[in-house]
């Protein structure tokens, strides 16, 4: 298999990289904190998130209605996601201007809209087809 | 071994080359703005010699701009980030698990890619909560693990580019070789990704572009939260100086002719009213009106070189950033001021009453609040 000059150089300028970033960790004075915390982020995603997705998708994700569905979860998911250490941020903030807002609430109404627009989708695709279906 | 559960068997579809380029690339690009946004702000923050006396003071809401994108970015990355590990998750599952020396240092720089990108958006995230449940520090460490991110992900191209090419537009041959039935749902997906994106971008992206402030449901900061109407970092509580008597505060300007001033007598001076923005690390940022005396003017006074760099160092008594330097370029610049008013009023003690800095394309931290003293530099 021929490898071309382009993709070796560009394979080498990544190592370098990645040397650049070892070589600073190494100046951490906490090294084994950060590599813990490396791996468990790998394995945080690879033995918990992946699979509990997986899981949700199997469960919730089927018949007629497996895209709007789906791309609910996800939508819905990410921003999950996002506020998680806005929701669970243990201890009192620096001062009233950090973490200001009632974050349970606002989580609460961003997955509202998130099921009302699917519901909308869902219902939109309902009579299009009721519509349709004389027709053919 | 090999049994019925393992490795597991997955039947579902979308796990493929395509979709993993199409989501790929957006992520690449993220993580790109993330990368270039980054090293702008690490520049800021502590600039290598040569670049030291060198940043520009222009244009002023610069750092506004990299440091809203550097967060927006990366919040970004997240749902994309989590939609490609899907993409890719059977991989983990190859069987045998190695079959080459070859194959087993691209599977090790592939976990070396995984555990570094999920780290850097989980802890970029985190940080902007303020919220730190690790035990070594944050800055030096978010900035080792993003060169890792962007050497492995580099090599990542290298090694992925013959897949890359033949699945990356629909019309590519690797495309034209999947099954014609997955197309449909894949744009499907990719679209509800899209609109991940976009979700999360909009729940959080008003605390620093001020237009969308009112659907700011997400983000840790509000611009309209704060002393005055402005969010703050450290208070006058937490940095040790809490209400400094106005009789009592003196200003000293050390320079070739050096001087003292009080605060009527600063007040005295030739007041100037800027627009500028206080730009957070974390990410929030707001632009608000301030009032007060040119810096230049001071250091013209003091008899100051006109490329003289100069130090501020703050009457603060606890946390870091108590002293912030100054090249020429932000030191005379004809917007940066030893600010007394915000908005009009006199500045809160959270603000940094009675004096403090504000200065064109600066890092928050930097904008040194209760200033007691400037320095020339040589």
């Amino acid at each position: 298999m021929r490898v071309s000059v382009a993709r070796v150089l560009t394979g080498a300028a990544g190592l370098t990289l990645m040397g650049v970033g070892a070589s600073l960790l190494l100046d951490v004075p906490d090294l084994t904190g950060v590599l813990v915390w490396l791996g468990g982020a790998a394995v945080l995603h690879d033995a918990l998130i992946a699979p509990l997705v997986l899981l949700i998708g199997l469960v919730l994700v089927r018949g007629g209605t497996r895209r709007p569905v789906r791309g609910a979860l996800l939508v819905a998911g990410a921003l999950t996601a996002v506020a998680l250490p806005v929701l669970l941020r243990p201890g009192k903030p620096a001062n009233s201007s950090v973490l200001p807002l009632d974050y349970p609430r606002n989580w609460l109404l961003t997955l509202v809209a998130v099921a009302t627009v699917t519901a909308l989708v869902l219902a939109a695709r309902g009579i299009c087809r009721s519509r349709g279906r004389p027709r053919s | 071994m090999r049994s019925r559960l393992f490795p597991p068997v997955f039947k579902g579809r979308l796990h493929d080359a395509r979709t993993a380029t199409s989501i790929g690339r957006w992520l690449g690009l993220a993580f790109m703005v993330c990368l270039v946004t980054g090293l702008i702000s690490h520049a800021w923050q502590h600039p290598p010699g040569w670049l030291a006396d060198g940043l520009p003071s222009r244009p002023a809401w610069g750092y506004r701009l990299t440091q809203g994108l550097h967060v927006a970015s990366g919040i970004a990355a997240i749902p994309l980030l989590l939609a490609k590990l899907w993409t890719v998750y059977p991989r983990l599952f190859v069987w045998p698990p190695v079959r080459s020396v070859r194959h087993a240092l691209e599977r090790l720089s592939v976990a070396v890619l995984v555990a570094a990108a999920v780290f850097e958006v989980a802890t970029g995230l985190l940080n902007t909560a303020q919220w730190y449940p690790w035990p070594f520090s944050f800055v030096p460490v978010h900035y080792a693990v993003a060169w890792l991110v962007a050497g492995s992900l580099v090599l990542h191209l290298a090694v992925k580019a013959p897949e890359i090419r033949a699945h990356w537009s629909r019309r590519s041959a690797g495309t034209l070789a999947r099954p014609e039935e997955d197309g449909p749902s894949r744009r499907s997906l990719l679209a509800a990704v899209a609109g991940a994106v976009g979700a999360v971008t909009v729940t959080t992206v008003g605390q620093s572009f001020t237009p969308l402030k009112d659907l700011t449901l997400l983000a840790p900061r509000h611009p309209d939260h704060g002393p005055q109407g402005l969010p703050v970092n450290r208070t006058a509580a937490a940095a040790g100086v809490g209400l400094i008597p106005a009789e009592r505060y003196r200003l000293t300007v050390a320079g070739p002719q050096p001087y003292t001033l009080t605060l009527d007598e600063l007040r005295g001076l030739p007041q100037h009213e800027v627009e500028l923005p206080i730009a957070c690390v974390e990410g929030w940022s707001k632009s608000a009106r301030w009032t007060g005396v040119r810096v230049m003017d001071l250091l013209e006074r003091a008899g100051a070189p006109p490329h003289a760099r100069v130090r501020v160092v703050s009457l603060q008594t606890r946390g870091g950033y108590r002293v912030s330097e100054m090249g020429h370029a932000h030191a005379h610049d004809s917007l940066t001021l030893l600010a007394l008013r915000l908005n009009g009023e006199e500045l809160s003690p959270d603000h940094g009453y009675p004096v403090r800095l504000i200065a064109p394309n600066r890092p928050g931290v930097l904008q040194t609040k209760w200033v007691g003293r400037l320095e020339v530099l040589s």
